[in-house]
């Protein structure tokens, strides 16, 4: 049993956080895209493409930590540092896409000199808008690191006693 | 219909059955692997009801439904059927009270 809650665990965390890391990674790249060309309709759908992406395999992403934790309730190792430190940069992950990827995403998508066509692309706006995209680039690295970190933790398991 | 919204039916039929399921297998046989498995499918569709609903809705009182256990994913899609002007996002709901 505790091997099927494992092929569970890694099978959701790739088909569910690969999705959410490879969309989150291009959205700023197309926001750039789209602001250079306000008159294409098709970058702002690319980018309304990516962010249903995210906000989907976000959603499915639940199954990792529940059958991981159900998981390691049945490995026993629920006390284990690095089980505890793995749950805590999570969470931590969790955090950033909820709070700061995914919303950033939608104030972009929100933003009338995208979805205007063209009509108010002033300069400065499109430095704002390359701001924010920049911004947005700059969480979405923080949180691809820290399931980085998370996948480590698991792999090495520091202080674990049950092999390799 | 979204993606969104066949994610939250689907999740709210897995919410369902797989809760029946438990209680089927505690009154009868009580296979412990059977528990050990099903649990994690029924917590993992309760959590990824509430997601989908805060996704498909912004409606307080039909973010709150998709709390209820067992069921909440159903009594949601029953209220987002019903009051179709609950969506929040731009042609959600509107286009699934056609596309079903």
């Amino acid at each position: 049993m505790t091997k099927l809650l494992l092929s569970i665990h890694v099978l959701a965390a790739i088909v569910a956080i690969g999705p959410v890391t490879v969309a989150a990674s291009m959205f700023p790249a197309a926001t750039r895209r789209a602001l250079a060309e306000p008159a294409d309709p098709r970058g702002v759908a690319v980018l309304r493409n990516l962010h249903r992406i995210c906000r989907v395999y976000a959603t499915l992403g639940v199954l990792v930590p529940v059958f991981g934790l159900a998981t390691a309730r049945s490995l026993d190792v629920l006390g284990d540092a690095w089980l505890i430190t793995s749950i805590i940069v999570t969470v931590a992950a969790a955090a950033v896409l909820i709070v700061l990827v995914l919303p950033g995403q939608a104030a972009i998508l929100a933003d009338d000199r995208l979805a205007g066509g063209g009509t108010g692309a002033s300069p400065g706006g499109t430095i704002q808008g390359r701001r924010t995209a920049a911004r947005l680039g700059m969480v979405t690295g923080i949180f691809n690191l820290l399931w980085a970190v998370v996948v480590v933790l698991m792999i090495v398991r520091p202080g674990s006693t049950t092999g390799a | 219909m979204t993606v969104s919204f066949r994610l939250l039916r689907m999740a709210a039929l897995v919410e369902l059955a797989s809760l029946i399921l438990l209680l089927a297998n505690l009154a009868t046989v009580h296979w412990a692997p059977v528990a050990s498995l099903l649990g994690p499918v029924h917590g993992g569709a309760y959590l990824i009801v509430i997601g989908a609903t805060v996704q498909v809705t912004a409606d307080l009182r039909t973010r709150l439904t998709a709390v209820v256990p067992g069921v909440g994913g159903l009594l949601v899609m029953r209220r987002l059927r019903r009051r179709p002007g609950t969506g929040r996002e731009d042609g959600d709901v509107s286009m699934s009270a056609t596309g079903r």
